[in-house]
């Protein structure tokens, strides 16, 4: 497969009072092509200051993207001049955010910033614009779009809003679509719906999406291959059902037994004791050591690689080395 | 049931509608619209309300001081003008003078402080300061100083007075914006790829407009107020134009053998202040930001 989105060595700090976080530290994956690809971790892990590293877009005033590189297509977008960078937002990377609830500006109708997206990358009179901003209602399954365009956001449900959202994003036709935690903040009935729809517009438009969740059970269905991030790094990257069937980092191993599983009875869920590490106060060796059930000697002192486990299957754990 | 059909009826509708209909639920901003609105008719249609000149000497000796009366409903002045006549007529400077004033002082104010809030930082720290010094001259001294220098001429008043309010709208809109520009719909707006100078025109300066509304027109009263000082002092409007300011002055000698030449005009520039303020505090109940969150 081909590839679009390549992040390499991504290092993002954020300022605070007793030094710089590293949000992100050494992160390095890879999108292809029309590809789904998950990205999964706890809150804090550092997948929302992935994507928007990738857009650009870490407030100066907070943070910064010390080390890395991410190619879109071959273009280091890290080298890229800020006005050349506005025309990769929205028209070659879009993003869909959590909270349709406020990511709408509240005194516009929903249609004029609909309206709004496209002519930010595309040169349409005002007549055709708002054709296709209709247009993109209808693609996003607006009911009524034409009456619709003139509601304001504080008019609309949840689910409605991030269709509206999903409609701006998509509506210069990107090649990925960064889509973080689209339906966390919404009804369990329409989280089903937007997840679908996405799958199918990423289908009817082929481009390439990014899923950012903490949720393991969307992304089984949703999503080719999955990235797990743990404390600002990659730790397992591999094939859905590879990482289902055979995780091989014990972080993973711990997510997965913590979904729980219908029909089996059991009194507690499993989870993970402890919490994610500090980014001020890492643990030294590997990330994942203090809380590891398989911790080793090893583990406490030395940083593990990314080790290859199998095909397109890759694990940051030392009991990964032999094989 | 009644009330679920209102609710209902209700939902499809904009900001401006929505606050226009809480507007006109408060009997005091209702007042204060009343007044303000009246008196833009009273000023416009001056003319037509009127049949005497308020520029023109009357037969003085004859004329001068003529108490309230059926013909002169208000009175005469020293020159056997009209006093309502005069009132009505004043009413256009007051009005205009504090409008302009006030929208050069609301557009001064909101560039200046969405410029401060959007770039922040040191930019942010340099401009605020230097608001803070211009907010430490006492405006009433420089108005003085420039007109004496100058002579007083309108557009130098109106101009003077736009210069020197600015500031605290400046701070309004700083402050406004530095709350919107953390929101989400700026971040989504910029991961469309929108650029700055868009991000402030379409997106955070349309959502202060409320607001800036309803401290102008709070602004309003205090504008009428000092021109109606600064003529009162002699430096506003020169004669005969007619101003309320002016008007208050000339009847000072007589206040009281021929109490009317100063107290109607007094009562109008009162009026018309209370006017504005309760029509800027109904409208700031009625747009308040908490309410449509």
């Amino acid at each position: 497969m081909e590839t679009l989105l390549k992040i390499e060595n991504l290092k993002t700090v954020f300022w605070t009072e007793e030094g710089a976080a590293k949000a992100v530290d050494g992160v390095s994956f890879e999108v292809g092509k029309g590809e789904t690809v998950g990205l999964v971790g706890e809150s804090g892990c550092g997948k929302s200051v992935t994507a928007l590293s990738v857009m650009r877009l870490i407030p100066t005033s907070q943070g910064r993207i010390v080390q890395g590189s991410i190619y879109l297509e071959g273009t280091d977008l890290l080298a890229l001049p800020e006005k050349e960078m506005r025309k990769v937002r929205g028209n070659e990377i879009s993003i869909v955010f959590q909270e349709p609830l406020t990511s709408l500006n509240p005194v516009f109708t929903c249609g004029e910033q609909v309206r709004e997206a496209i002519s930010l990358h595309q040169k349409l009179g005002r007549r055709k614009s708002k054709e296709k901003a209709i247009e993109m209602l209808r693609l996003v399954r607006m009911p009524d779009p034409e009456k619709r365009y003139h509601n304001y956001p504080h008019q609309m449900s949840g689910g409605m809003r991030q269709r509206v959202m999903i409609a701006m994003a998509l509506s210069c036709e990107p090649k990925l679509l960064i889509a973080d935690e689209p339906s966390t903040a919404l009804d369990v009935s329409v989280q089903a719906q937007i997840i679908e729809l996405l799958l199918d517009l990423k289908d009817k438009l082929g481009m390439a999406v990014l899923l950012i969740t903490h949720d393991l059970a969307v992304v089984a269905q949703m999503v080719e291959r999955i990235v797990v991030m743990y404390a600002g790094v990659a730790i397992e990257e591999a094939p859905v059902q590879d990482l289902f069937t055979e995780p091989a980092h014990p972080y993973t191993e711990g997510l997965l037994g913590s979904i729980p599983k219908p029909g089996l009875p059991t009194n507690r869920l499993p989870t993970i004791p402890g919490s994610v590490p500090d980014p001020l106060r890492l643990p030294t060796g590997c990330r994942f050591s203090d809380r590891c059930p398989k911790r080793m000697e090893r583990c406490t002192v030395e940083e593990p690689p990314m080790f290859r486990v199998g095909n397109r299957h890759l694990s940051r754990c030392w009991l990964c080395e032999e094989s | 049931m009644t009330g679920v059909q209102a609710t209902a009826q209700k939902s499809p509708r904009g900001l401006w509608s929505a606050g226009w209909s809480r507007f006109r639920s408060n009997k005091l901003g209702m007042v204060g619209a009343v007044i303000v609105v009246t008196l833009y008719i009273v000023a416009i249609l001056a003319p037509l309300l009127t049949p005497y000149d308020p520029v023109t000497q009357g037969d003085i000796p004859r004329m001068r001081y003529l108490p309230p009366s059926s013909q002169h409903l208000l009175g005469t002045d020293k020159f056997g003008r009209d006093v309502l006549a005069r009132i009505f007529y004043g009413s256009r400077i007051s009005l205009s003078i504090s409008f302009l004033a006030v929208a050069i002082s609301v557009i001064l104010g909101s560039i200046v402080g969405a410029v401060a809030g959007y770039i922040g930082g040191v930019v942010d720290t340099i401009i605020m300061r230097m608001v803070d010094g211009f907010m430490a001259i006492p405006r009433l001294f420089l108005l003085l100083t420039c007109i004496a220098l100058f002579s007083g001429s309108i557009w130098l008043i109106i101009f003077l007075l736009g210069a020197t309010g600015w500031m605290a709208t400046a701070r309004l809109v700083r402050a406004q914006i530095l709350s919107l520009r953390s929101q989400d719909f700026v971040k989504a707006a910029e991961v469309l790829g929108a650029g700055g100078r868009r991000i402030v025109l379409r997106h955070l300066l349309p959502n202060t407009l409320t607001v800036i509304i309803v401290a102008a027109t709070l602004r309003i009263g205090g504008i009428i107020l000092t021109e109606a000082a600064l003529s009162f002092l002699g430096l506003g409007v020169q004669p005969p134009t007619p101003s309320w300011g002016q008007m208050v002055f000339g009847g000072r000698e007589v206040l009281l053998s021929a109490w009317w030449v100063s107290t109607f005009p007094g009562l109008a520039i009162a009026v018309t202040v209370i006017g504005y303020n309760l029509l800027g505090d109904g409208l700031r109940d009625a747009f308040d930001p908490r309410q449509f969150a």
